[in-house]
């Protein structure tokens, strides 16, 4: 069975690539335009595994991943981010993501991230 | 307030560096293979800012930043450029026919991704965190296309201005990336040490506003020895890598004069013609009109002396506020590709020192049909030393 990814970005090319990229390897569940959003649809859908983007409006993807891991012991985010700053790859650690990609990203390297994070 | 031309060098570095990060994120996403052609700073007031941006049609792509390194950062695209490239990346995600709405998300991901990279860099440096606002995509004429907030900061008191062009190595996909970072607190961070090479930040507006009225001078010189109607286009202060000097100037043949400052400061100025222009002006300094089409021993003499009340008219106004005595030599009359002519000037200059204030201002000849570029590239130390001088008017 195949494993249930959401995608959190606010640009909707990026989740259009994003679902591209994943759509063969993946169930996508659905996509979040913003970090309120995220967490409403990671309560709705609880999947393996959430793509989120950190700079995001009304919430940003790091309050919102530190908001799931809170509430889902075994929640699995991974930063998917244009951001590459030491100091926010800290921050996105400390609030519970499991991984981080900085974009622009290839299929391989978003496939070989979430297979670490979740091994098939 | 003070700032260290080393720490402004610093970060002209780290945004050449993010400039470069940024084109290499373009290459990866859309496939187009991109340089920078230079990085460069500059103190600039409203009127600059006008004078830069004016005419042209702008989409931009708009990120505030906070925290660590407040500011603005606005990558801009001329709209036929965007149109373009909005071209190439909706080819990437396959969806050629989507509708308008995705073309523009295109353009301000890739906006965000290659701000996200510039910025990086100052985040690692500084030791901080700089947070990003979402991106917003804009589309303005002239210095509209800048946030208001620079814009307001430069009636105030001048903005700081990081230019990066970016240029497409096998496609006209030329363009620029800008940050203006919050005047205040950046000026704090190029404040430097005391043992530094220190200049009162005010200082640089006033000697911004000098070359400014050097190159009025200039143009006022061009009028009266030619009866053609002339206008200063654009005149700004640089602070630029000494490297991206020659690339800057570019390819195209120049006619014009190479001349040495000596005194505070010392250093070279060079006035550069294209060369029809330089033929047009050649002939209207003739008695009758003259008639040489070619660039000729006619051309390089009215040239020559054109080149020396130009500089005279250019220099004095320094040395009379500066307080300080400038002499310049003879005219070296050159003609070749403005690299090849900048090469020289800058390598002399590069003994001593990597980055130089390079004062570029380009003066309109009789409408649109000629124009005169003047580069001025003083001594930094020397001129920091004569800025500094200055009585105190803070």
């Amino acid at each position: 069975m195949a494993k249930r990814v959401m995608i959190a970005d606010d640009s909707e090319f990026m989740r259009n690539l994003l679902r591209e990229i994943l759509e063969d390897d993946f169930e996508i569940v659905g996509e979040a335009e913003n970090g309120v959003e995220a967490v409403d649809l990671y309560e709705e859908e609880e999947p393996d595994i959430a793509m989120m983007d950190i700079v995001m409006p009304i919430r940003d993807g790091i309050e919102a991943t530190n908001e799931i891991t809170n509430n889902y012991d075994d929640a699995k985010v991974i930063m998917c981010t244009s951001v590459g700053q030491e100091e926010k790859m800290k921050q996105a650690i400390k609030a519970g993501a499991s991984g981080y990609i900085t974009k622009p990203f290839q299929k391989p390297n978003v496939l070989n991230e979430i297979n670490d994070v979740i091994p098939a | 307030m003070k700032v260290d031309i080393r720490e402004l060098g610093q970060f002209n570095h780290l945004a050449s560096q993010g400039a470069e990060r940024a084109a290499e994120s373009l290459s990866q996403l859309a496939g187009v293979q991109m340089g920078v052609e230079v990085t460069d700073v500059s103190l600039v007031t409203e009127t600059v800012l006008a004078e830069t941006f004016t005419d042209r049609s702008f989409v931009g792509v708009e990120v505030g930043l906070e925290g660590g390194l407040e500011g603005e950062t606005v990558l801009a695209f001329e709209r036929e450029r965007a149109m373009k490239l909005q071209d190439l990346l909706m080819g990437v995600t396959d969806n050629g026919d989507a509708e308008e709405r995705l073309a523009k998300s295109s353009v301000t991901e890739l906006g965000n991704i290659m701000i996200g990279g510039f910025i990086d860099g100052w985040a690692n440096h500084l030791d901080t965190a700089i947070n990003m606002t979402p991106p917003r995509y804009t589309e303005a004429n002239g210095p509209r296309i800048l946030p208001d907030q620079a814009i307001e900061a430069a009636k105030k008191h001048g903005v700081f201005l990081f230019e990066s062009k970016l240029t497409g190595m096998d496609t006209d996909l030329d363009f620029s990336l800008y940050m203006l970072p919050e005047y205040r607190q950046f000026v704090q961070l190029l404040s430097g040490n005391e043992q530094g090479n220190q200049i009162p930040v005010n200082r640089l507006s006033t000697f911004e506003q000098l070359a400014k009225e050097g190159a009025g001078n200039a143009a006022d010189q061009i009028g009266m020895m030619t009866g053609l109607d002339t206008n200063v286009d654009v005149s700004r202060l640089r602070f630029v890598p000494l490297a991206g000097v020659p690339k800057q100037v570019g390819n195209d043949q120049f006619v014009g004069v190479v001349f040495e400052l000596t005194g505070l400061p010392s250093g070279y100025l060079v006035v550069l013609f294209g060369e029809e222009s330089a033929t047009t002006i050649a002939n209207a300094m003739m008695p009758g009109g003259g008639a040489e089409d070619e660039i000729g021993e006619m051309t390089e003499g009215a040239i020559k002396e054109l080149g020396n009340i130009m500089t005279s008219g250019f220099i004095d106004g320094w040395a009379n506020v500066l307080q300080t005595s400038i002499e310049h030599s003879p005219p070296n009359f050159v003609h070749d590709m403005g690299e090849s002519i900048m090469s020289p000037v800058v390598g002399k200059l590069g003994q001593q020192q990597d980055y130089a204030f390079v004062i570029d201002s380009t003066i309109e000849i009789d409408g649109n049909k000629g124009q005169c570029d003047i580069y001025a590239l003083p001594n930094e130390r020397e001129l920091a030393r004569a800025l500094s001088a200055l009585p105190a008017r803070d």
